[in-house]
This record gives C-alpha cells, structure tokens and sequence, in this order.
C-alpha cells in the first residue's frame, strides 16, 4: 500500500481544535467544529466533511474505501461515536459511542442512539428518518416532530463553539489558506 | 490499614499539587482556570475535562467543580451539560460532590453528582442527570437525559433502571474505600 500522503483542506471558517489527529486527504466545510483528541482517518480514499457539523472528542471518522467519504451539513457526531459509512446525509445525529459500519448509507435526518452499533452484513442505503436505538439496534421511523426545535438547537449550539473554542484551544489550519 | 497492595504510578507521569490532587500529564484539562479540584482528587492518563465549555456572561464562571477524594478513571469525559434556555444557547456548570469513583471509560454530562457515589467503568451518563448521595451506578449503564438517581440507590442497564436498595452504611463504605484508594496511589522512583 503505498503511503497515506496528508493534505487537509480546512475552511477558514471552520474551527478544528490543535489536538486532533488527521490523517490523509481531509476536506473540511465552513463552519464545521471539530473538539479536541477526535480523529479523522482517511486511509484509502478522501474525507469530504461539509458544512455547520459538530464532532466531538474522542469521535473517530474512518475512510477505508477507495471512493470519497461524503458527510453532508449539519451533522452532530457525539463523543466517542466511530463512524466508517460513506455517506452521511445532512442534520443526522450519531450519538455517544455509537458504531457505524462502512455498509451503511445514511441518508437525512437519522438518529443512532446511545450505544448503538449498526452493522449491516450488506451495503443499504439508510433511509430519511430513520431512528436506531437499543442494545440490539433496532429501528423505527421518526415523525420528524420537532425537528425545527433541533436544528434550532443545533445553529445555536454552532454558534455557540465558534465564538469559545477559539479562546480556549488552539486551531488548526490547512495547508493552503 | 488496608491490605489491599498499593496502586503504583509513575512519578514523572502525574503532578501533584500543593492540596494533593495528583493529575496526570496525558489527560487533557481544556480551561483548567474554570475547574476547581476539591483536593486529594486523582485524575488518570488520557482523561478529558471540559473547562472551556462555560457559560456565557460577564465575569468568572465556574464550569466544573469536583469535590475531595475523587477519582477520574483513565479515558473518561467529563464535560457540562448544554441546552437553550429561553432562547438562549448555554452550557451549564458541574458539580461532582466528595469521594465519587468515576470509572475508567465512561462519559459524564450530568448536572450534579451527590457525594459518596461509586460509578463503576463505562458508563453514560446524558445531559442534566442529577444523581443523589450515595448512590450505585453499575457497569455499562446509560442514563436517559434529565433523569434523576435517588440517594442510595443501585442503578444498571441500558437505559439506566433500579435494582436494588444500597445498606445506610454506604457512606462509611465509600469514604473508607475512596481514602484508602487515595492512600494506595504511591508513586514509584524511576
């Protein structure tokens, strides 16, 4: 295999903390906010991260396909959550140390709960709505109630980690600025 | 006193302040001016501490308070609560009471932690959980957000249930237990 070469793009209204660990071709969005001691790996193919998503600390984003690994808007990746899927649609939530195998496509406004590891034995593209939660990761269909409250929740949050991160921790920035 | 053997570490690994709180060098304390540290508390490698998250306004604010003779197991998360309030994104503050066992790997977002509490590894505590005096969280639990863990009671499961009732004489149990685990954490020349 030949060396993984680093190249991260990093908007620069994005805000990445010092302490994480990229590895390989990384794109980051605008507004995306990525906490301390998480990790990106794009081991065989590029990581395309879009815009206004949270990743928490100790969250760990893999790449092991040859194709680019697209993570649409607004997504909140929450702490110690490992994801591997190829695509992520957009205002998804991947809650605490929950697992996501690379068969999985999910698609918008899905939840994986607390806990939850997804692993499907063939690939399925996850649709729109679609709720996992258990120990045995089940899944059922979200009515989309309240869904303006938490994307309400979500800009502010946003928001919010844009302005104190940076006085905190130090940033890091791309290689072409 | 005990006879359990001691827990040796490495001295060069942990710094020992003036109160005896021994923190160790691998674990990540974001804003430490906005963490107080009751005293006599350990916190183990690869552990992070979440200071910066505060709430917004004037003047200092304290995010995260814990008491004496706590232990912060290696990998945990301790990080404030957030929601909106009137409109208004905030996190708010943390407060873990005296002798609280946190074990190695779980992730804490609660609100207030009573004293003489023994978590034991891996668990998942969300957002504004208050947790009660001497109370027992067992392995692998997660607790829904905003729910409330009575004094004396045994906690397990996914979502977080009642067992059992605890004996009145755990808060003597845990603060012996804690103080002597304070005791044992020797440091080692090397």
């Amino acid at each position: 295999m030949p060396p993984i070469k680093d190249k991260y793009t990093i908007h620069s209204k994005a805000v990445v903390c010092q302490d994480v660990e990229l590895k390989g071709d990384i794109t980051i969005g605008a507004g995306t906010v990525v906490h301390p001691k998480a990790s990106i790996f794009a081991i065989a193919g590029p990581i395309i991260i879009g815009s206004n998503n949270i990743i928490e600390e100790n969250a760990v984003i893999v790449n092991r396909r040859r194709e680019p690994m697209r993570i649409g808007d607004e997504n909140l990746i929450e702490i110690g959550a490992r994801v591997e899927c190829p695509v992520i649609g957009d205002h998804n939530t991947i809650s605490t140390k929950a697992r996501v195998h690379h068969t999985v496509r999910l698609g918008s406004y899905c939840v994986i709960g607390v806990r939850c590891l997804v692993a499907l034995p063939e690939d399925e593209m996850i649709e729109d709505y679609t709720v996992f939660y258990g120990p045995e990761a089940e899944r059922r269909t979200w009515s989309g109630r309240g869904k303006v409250q938490e994307a309400d929740l979500r800009k502010k949050h946003i928001e919010y980690l844009k302005e104190t991160l940076p006085k905190f921790n130090r940033q890091r920035k791309g290689d072409v600025s | 006193m005990s006879l359990q053997p001691p827990v040796y570490y490495i001295k060069s690994e942990y710094i020992e302040t003036d109160t005896g709180n021994k923190v160790s060098r691998r674990a990540t304390i974001a804003g430490p001016q906005n963490i107080i540290l009751g005293g006599k508390t350990i916190i183990s490698s690869g552990a992070i501490i979440r200071g910066d998250l505060r709430r917004t306004g004037p003047g200092h604010a304290v995010v995260i308070s814990l008491g004496r003779y706590c232990l912060i197991g290696e990998n945990c998360v301790v990080r404030p609560p957030y929601k909106t309030y009137r409109g208004t994104f905030n996190y708010y503050p943390m407060k873990v009471g005296d002798h609280v066992h946190i074990g190695a790997g779980s992730i804490v977002e609660a609100a207030t932690i009573g004293s003489h509490r023994e978590l034991i590894g891996d668990i998942y505590q969300s957002k504004f959980t208050i947790i009660k005096d001497c109370a027992k969280i067992a392995d692998n639990t997660v607790l829904m957000p905003n729910s409330v863990v009575p004094a004396l009671a045994h906690f397990a499961g996914a979502p977080g249930q009642f067992v059992e009732d605890l004996p009145e004489s755990t808060q003597e149990m845990v603060e012996a237990e804690t103080k002597s685990f304070y005791n044992r954490f020797q440091p080692l020349e090397s």
